[in-house]
């Protein structure tokens, strides 16, 4: 069905992860550098960034072992997710989603990722679901935005069609479907 | 030593399968036969992506003047329902072209209107 139309197009943007610059570099001196400092996790994010998925995963899960603190647990599931669902193990990445989800309902990152995983199951339903409630949450992200358009897509795909009047008297009419 | 902290933030998997990007849009063209200008070239807009998305319809008319060679200029917007359609009707304005006229014959400098209406029809998922 249509999901199976939108596989071959899938694309990697961006909007991941950022292994940013180091806090000290900035200034002229370097004075406390802060920073949760799990490397692994950073890589991980940063491999999955580039599309690399495998990497991505090993090192997330690395890095999750190590991980403290629950925002870093919450992010790292959510990546995690992330990146199974890019290796197409759907169903493990669910779980990772659901992990983050357990950990901090309101991330709105694990629900955009957990909804890609449903649309790809083509669980539609419970893919709006996720949809909605991360526009709840973050009613601006550019990802959920694609999400949507993706869900659109697999319910109700349409076909653009111009039609181009010149005949005299053609008016322009508002039309919002 | 002490290796820079790296402040890590969440992942979002953006994945963007925009079938607009891989969709032509169907084309119809409706005209009168008793204008001055002859269409040569005429081009149709591009549905905008976002509009597609959102699935918003609608209509853009759009006059213009034809110079000798069947160059449109003085391109205008005169209504549209939503200004997301007016920069692709008016490239394609731009971009479309007219029989240039033969060199004794004279028409009057009017303005020609072209109306692009925006539509989305169901497609049958496959």
């Amino acid at each position: 069905m249509t999901t199976a139309r939108l596989l071959p197009l899938l694309l990697l943007l961006g909007s991941l992860a950022h292994a940013q610059t180091p806090a000290g570099q900035s200034g002229a001196v370097a004075k406390t550098v802060v920073g949760p400092a799990n490397a692994d996790l950073a890589d991980g994010a940063a491999a999955l960034r580039i599309g690399d998925a495998e990497e991505g995963v090993r090192l997330t899960r690395r890095g999750l072992v190590t991980a403290s603190g629950q925002r870093e647990r919450v992010a790292g599931y959510s990546n995690l997710c992330a990146g199974l669902a890019m290796l197409e193990r759907l169903e493990e990445a669910l779980q990772a989603c659901n992990r983050a989800l357990q950990l901090d309902d309101e991330h709105w990152r694990s629900y955009s990722n957990r909804a890609l995983v449903y649309l790809k199951q083509e669980r539609y339903p419970e893919a709006e679901r996720d949809i909605s409630r991360g526009e709840a949450l973050n009613p601006n992200a550019r990802t959920l935005k694609t999400l949507r358009a993706m869900y659109r897509d697999a319910v109700d795909p349409v076909s653009p069609s111009i039609i181009i009047d010149d005949r005299r008297g053609a008016e322009a009419n508002e039309t919002t479907r | 030593m002490k290796q820079p902290a790296r402040r890590w933030l969440p992942v979002a998997l953006l994945l963007f399968a925009m079938s607009a990007t891989a969709t032509e849009s169907s084309v119809t063209h409706l005209e009168d036969d008793n204008y001055e200008r002859v269409p040569l070239n005429t081009v149709a807009p591009a549905y905008p992506a976002v509009a597609r998305n959102e699935r918003i319809e609608g209509d853009v008319q759009v006059c213009f003047n034809v110079n000798r060679e069947g160059r449109p200029y003085r391109i205008a917007v005169r209504s549209s329902s939503n200004r997301v359609f007016e920069k692709p009707a008016i490239r394609a304005i731009r971009a479309s072209r007219y029989q240039p006229l033969p060199k004794d014959r004279q028409v009057p400098a009017i303005k020609t209107c072209r109306t692009f209406r925006f539509r989305l029809e169901s497609a049958t998922a496959d």
